[in-house]
């Protein structure tokens, strides 16, 4: 059959992106931020800014210069939720579709040939995606081409007012002669070359030798030379359906009991794994998502150290998560995504010592995480800073080196930390502590040795300062405290800190 | 009792990166706190010991000189421990040491020479414990703080360690000698050091001292130290972690919070005041040698200087009137009385020979600067202007009362020639008697804001745009902050995190970074430099540096000579060799006739390219001047200076040379000293003579008011002087109201006068610069060309300003140039100039002399692979630029240039070694080329993106037409208009400056195919159209025409930028 392909370009596609859902928006100069802040810059905008002077590259404080633009950050959620509609779009007038975006321009090519009885001759079926389009809201061109490249090509260089054009077969050269070289994705080198050649259109490309070409620029100049002829030949790779791992049930009556959810997920869970190792995976991690009662979703995810397909092991896991986090209203639907993982083989040798089954660690660890709390379970790892009790838990993880340095024991005074510290009140003297209230009783200091001082971070908000004092105090019935007072300086609040014995 | 303390450890921003104060703030902290001494040890050197010394003297506080030796042999200092993370790199502890004597200080100097020496190259290096034996006579050390080695061997081993380290010391310096330090931070880890400390330097019987281990003058700038050592680290500050300090306690403390902080042991206090009495060294006591010059048996270097003077007496005098001869006899006799006294005699030996190494090496060179006012210096040759005949003082140059040396600047060609004058001055006087002076390389705007930017974790590309955008104009307007530089590059300053940013650029500007080396200071001293102040190496290899800047040699009265590097002196060697080579002339620079034609193109002031009147300012006041002889020169080039501008004299004087105001003098007396300059003072030389005259000052004393007007701290001098001047004018009769005029010349001029002997040395450069550029213009353009960058102008104007004056200037060419421009003779008897390789930007020296030695070799070349072929080192790249500035159209079968771009595309691709032999074979030499010619404006871009310049024709020549519908001018027409008559122009912004004596209004100069054209921009216009301005290449410039004295302006009311095609035209921007 005919080949026939017809070309989606969707230019300033962040900007389109997000004005789509906006349509209050879209007679407004507006302008896509990239970055964070204070290091915003202008990515993507729509032509009403461009009027103005915008240019991409510019930093949020040089926009605030121009009046009544609007200022939207770029999200990539809505341009991919975007794309998969454009895509969607695409597929109503063919099941191939092939996505072929660039840096912020959409990109995708149907293969149309064989619609004419559907949808009508090519500018019938062109103007018909062009009205799909906008009503998704989008401002799009669209070339169609019996070549895969040459419809690509047209799309990219055709401007809004004119959005649609229809090679006719074997004209492609002659079509594409007047756009620019910008057409063609050049890197730098290129581009530089054929500047100093003079060649500024493809029709002047398509006009050199092609052995003198493939002479200097190699394959890549014949492949050039091919686009500005409308002659290069493409295998078609339409976009197939993501492979997912996912199961959605809806129950016929709200569920309130762990058990009967468990039952179900069971079930879900082997069809699951069975679709898994259909491709040899196994499952990385599961996310139970629950619809409740009153609108809301209940999210738990579960990640083993190493993917599994054991199911009693994932409902195991399951089962202690959702214990330790029930859901706060009764469940009306369930789904249960997978993401898939290698399965795991571990080689054990006759003579190597045994080792507790990973997956028996984990289901532990997952025990004690269901008490304790993720954030508290792991492995607790100094922080480079002077800021105290500065830490942060890290997940276990077999090292695969042993640190041969042994650190160096040297004896210190027993020192009880206060976890988390308590409050107390002091009263001070010639700038030193001279007596306080800690746990509802009055000590007397006698003697206080300190102010040790520490502050960092002055150049963030996040700045802290404390005075440490070290103090012996007795209460008036003759009972000796030793400890350690800390004194916020920010905030001039005093804590306990420790007790020394 | 009131407390008394001494800062005896701290360390001054000269500890680059480790520290955050200059050694001034430091002393005037120091001086807040009424601390009555204070000693500044830096690591590894006294970089800011003169500095310290100098500010110190100035606050009536003791300074007292040790620095921070890193030494391999006490360990590692001390870094966090193993189980907590940290960044810190190992490196060797530092012992502090203090200077008790000269002897100690000569010792610190040899002991850091030592081992800075042993380095190969520029880095930190350390002592061991064989130096430390060496040199350990006359210094006291102290134990250290937590970079030192008790502190570390504490960590490392505990008391016994710490014990066994001080013993060591103890070994090394003597027991009397040793102090065990205790520094309180308010740090727990510190604390049991402390302790530890206390109790060895109980069981050793050794005193004990606190210090602060200071790093900053005051709490606030922990923050500028936190930075440094995120930038020392390159690390980002989120990231630094402990590397920064733990707090802010290590500024400058008072005596009273250092009695608290020490309440429990006095000792520590009151030894800090012990143990500064004991310290009697200070920098004054330099103990500093000037050179000896080796002068043969039986004479002395008195002796042997006089003969040298009378010969050189006989030559430069000889053969002119008698007269002449014998004035210079008596003032040569009256220098050498002084020299003598002042037993300066080694120092005019030392430059004598360098001149004589240059003169037998056939470097040209010319004695620059006051100098130029001593006979002696005239006779030796040093300089070239007879300050005999030309009247000039003395008492400038060198007098009886100033405590210092006399100041011989030397111009020399620059590059090679001067680096061949130094490498003699090394070979002369040892590894160890000469070195270069330093050159402190401090933070200045864009430096700041790139690596404060850095450490605060901004990316790459938003400092770019910052740094590109830090204005760095001479002028600087209300808007043209750091400040405003950052809201322009687009950052919000309201954000915390850029206010921060913004504050931090600003604190850090002006403290010094790292050291680098002068480009011209030498000092030398009689083989023992090391004695006087640290040698370490410079970057450059065969160079060694002095730890001090020029001015704190200067301070120091360390004797330098300047070897210069001028542009101007290797452009007129190169016509001395040119013009006789090509025009037959032998052309002799003490010999150049006074010449009409020369004066005349003065007058017009058409001086692009030459030495010191080419500027925009100095055209726009020659046609005003009209010079006509040697002297007006030398006042045109002192005149459009920021002294005469500020002082008001240039207007007067301008008015008088056009006889619109008549002369007159504040005093008839002072006729004879004014009488030359018309009444108006206009050099230094006048101003002494003024003193003399007026109020009977001796030379001396004369020259001590100009220097006490200079220097603007010395107020106190100032009024005392004054004073004196005005009692002796008071008793000379002269009235209040004259006094007062008197007073004012002096006070307003002596700021930033200009030495008339100066002006003088710089006046003959530019005679001969003129005379080279009307007489010879092929040999002075190919020369010019040859010596860039220099000047005020950029190639592509000197080229199109030669043209103009009917030189040819021909295109590169493959088959002929070589890298440098050359001149060629025309088969009708002319002369052209040949652009050189060296003009093809990318291309490398090395690459071009290849094609010139291949070319020598075989012959031409035949076609472009022929080419590729024979120089296999050119690369694609550089074939592409040769290619494309028209380089390669004389090779066969090339038709164009973008043919010759078409072959070398495949050129640049060699077939591989089998088919290479015969890659004849491959060629196809009937290919018709596929690409169309470049068209002019094409050819035109490809000139300046490859060359720089075009020597086709103007770009605005292609434009003349739609202009001229347009009823624009070019620069010529503007001369036929009138003042005051509203005018259009257009052109190529070669030239923009913003003086700082304008106000903020900016001079550009606009280029055309007929000349130039001057054009004012008002600072509202500026604010307004800062980018056109600033960016802009072609504009067009609207508004009425000034024309004063046939110097033509147009005051802009409006600016456009025209399209520029994308041309990369250079303009010279002046700060």
């Amino acid at each position: 059959m005919k080949e026939h392909y017809a070309c989606v370009c969707i230019k300033e596609f962040p900007a389109q992106s997000m004005l789509r859902l906006r349509p209050e928006l879209r007679n407004c100069a507006c302008v896509v931020m990239k970055g964070d802040p204070p290091l915003e810059q202008v990515c993507s905008l729509n032509r009403k800014a461009r009027l103005l002077g915008l240019v991409p590259g510019m930093t949020k404080v040089e926009v605030e210069t121009f009046e009544q633009i609007t200022m939207l950050k770029r999200t990539a959620a809505e341009e991919a939720a975007a794309g998969e509609a454009l895509l969607a779009c695409a597929g109503g007038f063919s099941p191939r579709v092939e996505e072929c975006s660039v840096n912020g321009m959409f990109l995708c090519v149907i293969d149309v040939a064989g619609t004419e009885k559907l949808f009508g001759p090519a500018e019938v079926l062109a103007h018909k995606l062009l009205s799909e389009l906008q009503r998704l809201g989008f401002i799009a061109c669209i070339a169609v081409s019996s070549q895969f490249h040459a419809a690509i090509i047209a799309a990219r260089g055709l401007l809004a007012n004119n959005p649609v054009t229809v090679i006719p077969a074997g004209m492609e050269k002659e079509t594409l002669a007047a756009l620019p070289l910008s057409v063609l994705d050049l890197t730098p080198d290129q581009a530089e070359t054929f500047s100093l050649w003079g060649i500024r259109t493809l029709g002047a490309l398509a006009d050199l030798p092609l052995k003198g070409l493939i002479a200097r620029l190699g394959q890549a100049g014949k492949c050039m030379h091919e686009l500005a002829h409308g002659t290069r030949s493409h295998l078609f790779q339409s976009v197939e359906p993501a492979f997912s791992l996912s199961e959605h049930m809806e129950f016929d009556s709200p569920i309130e009991m762990l058990d009967a959810l468990l039952f179900v997920v069971n079930t879900m869970l082997e069809q699951l794994i069975l679709r898994a190792t259909a491709r040899v995976f196994a499952l990385a991690s599961v996310t139970i998502t629950l619809k409740l009662e009153g609108g809301t979703t209940h999210v738990r995810t579960v990640r083993p150290a190493l993917p599994s397909i054991d199911r009693l092991l994932w409902l195991k896991l399951l089962h202690l998560d959702l214990d330790a986090h029930t859901p706060q209203a009764a469940i009306l639907a369930a789904t249960v995504t997978a993401e898939p993982g290698s399965t795991s083989k571990v080689q054990l040798g006759l003579f190597s010592p045994q080792l507790p089954e990973p997956s028996r660690l984990d289901v532990t660890l997952a025990r004690i995480s269901a008490i304790v709390g993720e954030e508290n379970a792991g492995c607790a790892v100094l922080n480079d800073t002077h800021a105290p009790d500065a830490f942060r838990i890290e997940p276990f993880q077999v090292l695969s080196t042993h640190s041969k340095a042994v650190p160096s024991v040297t004896v210190r005074p027993a020192t009880r930390l206060i976890r988390p510290a308590e409050n107390m009140s002091v009263t001070i003297q010639d700038s030193k502590p001279e007596s306080f209230f800690f746990r509802d009783r009055k000590y007397t200091v006698e003697r206080a040795y300190g102010p040790w001082l520490s502050s960092g971070d002055w150049w963030n908000p996040s700045l802290w300062g404390y005075e440490q004092w070290d103090l012996v105090a007795y209460t008036q019935a003759g009972a000796m405290l030793c400890c350690s007072a800390v004194r916020d300086i920010l905030r001039n609040d005093w804590q306990m800190a420790a007790l020394y014995d | 009792m009131t407390e008394q303390y001494i800062e005896l450890h701290a360390a001054s921003a000269f500890t680059f990166l480790q520290a955050a104060s200059d050694p001034e703030d430091l002393i005037e902290r120091a001086a807040e706190l009424e601390m009555p001494a204070m000693a500044l040890l830096d690591h590894n050197g006294v970089y800011g010991s003169a500095r310290f010394h100098t500010s110190a003297q100035r606050n009536k506080i003791r300074a007292h000189i040790g620095a921070e030796v890193s030494v391999t042999s006490f360990g590692s200092r001390l870094t966090p421990p193993a189980w907590l993370p940290h960044q810190y790199s190992q490196s060797p502890a530092r012992l502090p040491l203090l200077c008790a004597s000269r002897e100690g200080y000569q010792n610190l100097c040899q002991l850091i020479t030592q081992f800075k020496m042993r380095e190969s190259t520029k880095g930190d290096g350390a002592a061991n414990i064989a130096d430390l034996n060496q040199y350990a006579r006359g210094l006291i050390c102290l134990t250290g703080g937590d970079d030192g080695p008790l502190a570390a061997a504490l960590v490392r081993g505990g008391e016994a360690a710490g014990r066994e380290t001080v013993e060591r010391l103890v070994q090394l310096f003597g027991k009397e000698n040793v102090y065990v330090e205790l520094q309180r931070h308010q740090e727990r880890e510190e604390e049991w050091r402390n302790q530890a400390a206390l109790r060895i330097a109980r069981t050793l019987n050794l005193p004990i001292v606190a210090t602060n281990g200071v790093r900053y003058a005051t709490a606030y700038d922990r923050e500028v130290h936190d930075l440094f050592t995120a930038i020392r680290n390159h690390v980002e500050l989120d990231h630094a972690g402990r590397l920064l300090s733990l707090n802010g306690q290590r500024h400058l403390r008072s005596a009273r919070e250092m009695a608290a902080l020490f309440r429990d042991i006095p000792d520590a206090l009151s030894n800090t005041l012990e143990l500064s009495s004991r310290l009697k060294f200070e920098l004054s006591d330099l103990g500093y040698e000037f050179p000896r010059y080796p002068v043969p048996d039986g004479k002395t270097m008195e002796s042997f200087l006089r003969k040298r003077v009378a010969e050189g007496v006989q030559r430069r005098y000889g053969s002119r009137n008698r007269d002449l001869l014998e004035r210079a006899k008596k003032q040569v006799e009256r220098e050498l009385v002084l020299i003598a006294k002042l037993g300066f005699e080694g120092y005019f030996l030392i430059v004598w020979d360098i001149i004589q190494f240059c003169k037998q090496n056939d470097i040209l060179v010319q004695g620059r600067g006051s100098a130029a006012n001593s006979a002696v210096c005239y006779s030796l040759e040093i300089t070239a202007v007879d300050p005999v005949g030309m009247d000039l003082l003395f008492e400038r140059f060198l007098s009886e009362s100033r405590n210092e040396w006399p100041d011989i600047d030397l111009d020399l060609p620059s590059e090679d020639k001067r680096e061949q004058a130094i490498q003699y001055v090394y070979r002369r006087y040892g590894e160890l008697g000469a070195a270069m002076t330093a050159n402190v390389i401090t933070y200045r705007g864009k430096s700041a804001a790139r690596e404060v930017g850095k450490a605060l974790g901004f990316d790459e590309d938003t400092l770019g745009r910052l740094s590109s955008l830090v204005g760095q104009w001479e002028w600087r307007g209300s808007t043209d902050t750091m400040a405003h530089s950052f809201q322009h590059a687009g950052f919000d300053t309201r954000h915390p995190r850029i206010a921060k940013y913004l504050e931090l650029s600003m604190r850090i500007q002006k403290l010094p970074r790292h050291l680098g080396q002068h480009s011209g200071g030498m000092v030398i001293c009689q083989g023992q430099l090391n004695h006087v102040v640290p040698l370490e190496r410079a970057s450059m290899p065969g160079r060694t540096v002095v730890q001090w800047d020029k001015e704190d040699c200067a301070d120091l009265g360390i004797i330098k000579v300047d070897l210069l590097g001028l542009g101007m002196m290797a452009v007129l060697k190169d016509c001395l060799e040119l013009i006789p080579q090509h025009y037959g002339d032998r052309a002799d620079l003490a010999q150049l006739p006074e010449d009409e034609e020369v004066y005349r193109t003065l007058q017009k002031a058409d001086t692009v390219g030459m030495f010191q009147v080419e500027s925009r300012a100095q055209m726009a006041s020659l046609p005003r001047n009209y010079p006509k002889r040697f002297y007006d020169l030398v006042v045109q080039v002192a005149i459009i200076r920021p002294g005469p501008i500020v002082g008001q004299m240039m207007h007067p004087y301008m008015r008088r040379r056009q006889n619109k105001e008549a002369v007159t003098y504040p005093h008839p007396s002072l006729k004879p000293v004014l009488e030359r300059t018309l009444g108006v003072p206009l050099f230094q030389e006048q101003l002494l003579r003024i003193a003399m005259t007026v109020a009977n000052f001796t030379g001396a004393e004369a020259d001590e008011l100009r220097r006490a007007v200079g220097m603007r701290r010395s107020w106190e001098r100032m009024k005392n002087l004054e004073g004196k001047l005005r009692a002796g004018m008071a008793a000379n009769g002269i009235d209040a109201a004259t006094q007062d005029t008197i007073v004012q010349n002096i006070s307003s001029f002596a700021l930033y006068g200009f030495p008339e002997s100066h002006a003088a040395s710089f006046a003959l450069l530019a005679y001969a610069s003129a005379y080279f550029k009307v007489k010879y213009l092929a040999a002075f353009t190919a020369a010019i060309l040859n010596n860039q960058p220099m000047g005020f102008y950029a190639p592509a104007v000197l080229v199109k300003d030669a043209q103009r004056h009917g030189l040819r200037v021909k295109p590169i060419d493959i088959q002929i140039s070589d890298w440098q421009c050359a001149v060629e003779h025309e088969p009708d008897g002319s002369l052209s100039v040949r652009l050189g390789l060296g003009y093809v930007k990318g291309l490398s020296r090395s690459n071009s002399e290849a094609i010139t030695a291949e070319r020598i070799k075989n012959g031409p070349f035949r076609f472009a692979e022929d080419l590729a072929l024979r120089v296999p080192s050119l690369s694609r790249r550089e074939l592409t630029k040769l290619a494309q500035i028209g380089a390669l159209n004389q090779l066969d079968g090339i038709r164009h240039r973008r043919d010759a771009l078409w072959q070398i595309e495949r050129a640049g691709k060699p077939e591989g070694p089998l088919l290479q032999q015969h890659s004849e074979w491959l060629r196809n030499a009937d290919e018709v080329p596929p690409l169309a010619q470049m068209n002019v404006e094409e050819r035109l871009v490809a000139d300046y993106a490859g060359t720089g310049l075009t020597v086709g024709k103007h770009p605005m020549f292609y434009r003349r037409a739609e202009l001229r519908r347009q009823n624009i001018l070019s620069a010529v027409e503007l001369h036929l208009y009138k003042h005051g008559q509203f005018v259009r122009a257009a052109g190529c912004i070669i030239a923009r400056q913003r003086p700082g004596t304008a106000k903020g209004f900016i001079f550009m100069s606009m280029e055309d195919e007929t000349g130039i054209a001057n054009v004012i921009v008002t600072p509202d216009l500026y604010e307004r159209d800062r980018l056109v301005v600033t960016r802009s290449k072609f504009l067009l410039v609207e508004g009425p025409l000034q024309n004063q004295d046939n110097v033509i302006h147009i005051k802009a009311t409006r600016l456009t930028a025209l399209s520029d095609a994308a041309l990369e035209l250079k303009s010279h921007d002046f700060h």
